[in-house]
């Protein structure tokens, strides 16, 4: 359950392995460079450059499946947004062009956080975050959020299935019900979990006056400056084509 | 840290991380509808409409000041992961504050304080909604797509719609605190966890 999202323990640790301050940088860029116009008419070459990094660290990673499913949505999404359509008629082409429209500029940030989440330990994030100052008001629900995201969606399939045999679902017999039955047993039972998630925390002094120590090492090597060297550069073209 | 009753300690921050996390399970069940396309404008009334209801459960829980905001921020943030945008970090920032002080002026009991801070609060997902408008020249990037795209987006949702999401988005905030208060009179006080 918990080697799903943000696995606990320092293990797998083979392959390229980037500090989680490039992480998050890579994921700000991204989603800068998808959602605003910073690019400009440089954007169209830059986005799947910076998209490529995280679809080929996944590869590093030897993050086998999300690697390959990564792969091909950047390609199909690439490829339908530089082949000429548009020969097709209405409604076909306007499904194709919302698809390439949102689901182009989703696709590159949820690869990115795929990458980030599924490859970095709680301890890294951390430490990372400490390294960088970061309050922990904000690193505490933060982790805690990693850790607890899996268990509320195991719940919820859970409840889903024991909802589905009493015939509370869409098209079910009673599907008014519906989103009634979901939530309120998800909520009830996550917040009794999380209540004993608290108070486990507590009796290992999460919140203490003490300030936590981390065996992780964290630190910049030769591929976070590659990264960073890319990133400056995209940036450094998108500000020359629009001077230019 | 201290044991100031006004102060956040680790039990707060730990309630903050663990309602976010239901949060963000319900918003992102509720968003996978998002990638039928005419959906991803509903998102911006279904998302507080039905998150509502978590959130007024959260209110219950939070009783100093600052719960509400980081919550909220922690959600702006978050947007970022599931690849909405930078927007919404400005958004939960300015409405996060403003519904804690509305929290804050009812001392964090009162019902009707409740009900306002959570229709401030739903105005965070403005935020999500706003990429789609202003920037114009991703349309140019997109080489083949450029005049097609731009004209059924437009047709889809012109200018003025972005104010009408921003107000929609706080009534059906407010719609979804008015349900989420029957929610929990119904459900949650029997239940002890309210």
């Amino acid at each position: 359950m918990t080697d799903d999202i943000m696995p606990g323990a320092v293990h797998d640790r083979k392959g390229v392995v980037l500090d989680p301050r490039t992480k998050l940088l890579l994921l700000l860029m991204i989603s800068v460079f998808s959602w605003s116009s910073i690019g400009g008419r440089a954007g169209w070459i830059i986005l799947p450059v910076i998209t490529l990094i995280p679809v080929i660290l996944l590869y590093f990673s030897r993050k086998w499946k999300g690697a390959v499913i990564s792969t091909l949505l950047f390609l199909a999404v690439n490829l339908i947004s530089y082949t000429d359509l548009n020969k097709l008629s209405g409604g076909v082409y306007y499904i194709i062009l919302m698809i390439v429209g949102i689901f182009g500029r989703l696709m590159p940030c949820i690869i990115m956080a795929y990458y980030l989440v599924y490859t970095t330990t709680v301890s890294e994030f951390v430490a990372a975050m400490e390294k960088m100052h970061v309050s922990e008001k904000i690193t505490i629900p933060f982790s805690v959020i990693f850790r607890f995201f899996p268990t509320v969606r195991e719940q919820m399939h859970f409840i889903k299935d024991a909802m589905d045999m009493r015939g509370i679902k869409i098209g079910g017999k009673h599907s008014s019900k519906y989103i009634e039955y979901r939530l309120i047993p998800l909520m009830i039972c996550s917040v009794k979990t999380g209540d004993e998630l608290s108070a486990a925390s507590l009796t290992r002094c999460l919140g203490g006056s003490v300030r936590r120590t981390n065996i992780c090492k964290i630190g910049f090597g030769f591929p976070d400056y590659v990264i960073i060297l890319i990133l400056i550069a995209s940036v450094a073209a998108s500000v020359i084509v629009r001077l230019v | 840290m201290s044991n100031e009753n006004n102060k956040l300690n680790g039990k707060d921050l730990i309630n903050i991380g663990v309602f976010a996390a239901i949060y963000m399970v319900i918003m992102v069940a509720i968003s996978m509808l998002g990638f039928i396309p005419i959906f991803m404008i509903l998102l911006d009334v279904l998302v507080p409409l039905i998150c509502a209801i978590p959130f007024m459960l959260f209110l219950t829980r939070a009783k100093k000041f600052g719960m509400i905001w980081i919550f909220t921020i922690l959600i702006g943030l978050l947007q970022l992961l599931t690849g909405m945008g930078p927007y919404a970090i400005i958004t939960s920032f300015v409405f996060g504050l403003l519904a804690d002080l509305i929290a804050k002026s009812g001392k964090y009991q009162s019902r009707s304080k409740a009900i306002l801070a959570t229709t401030v609060f739903s105005g965070w997902v403005w935020g999500d909604f706003i990429p789609m408008f202003v920037n114009k020249n991703y349309f140019d990037s997109l080489s083949n797509y450029a005049d097609g795209y731009a004209e059924s987006l437009k047709k889809l949702c012109p200018p003025w719609m972005l104010i009408v999401l921003f107000f929609a988005a706080f009534i059906a905030g407010f719609i979804g605190a008015l349900i989420g208060q029957k929610v929990l009179k119904k459900h949650f006080e029997k239940a002890g966890i309210a």
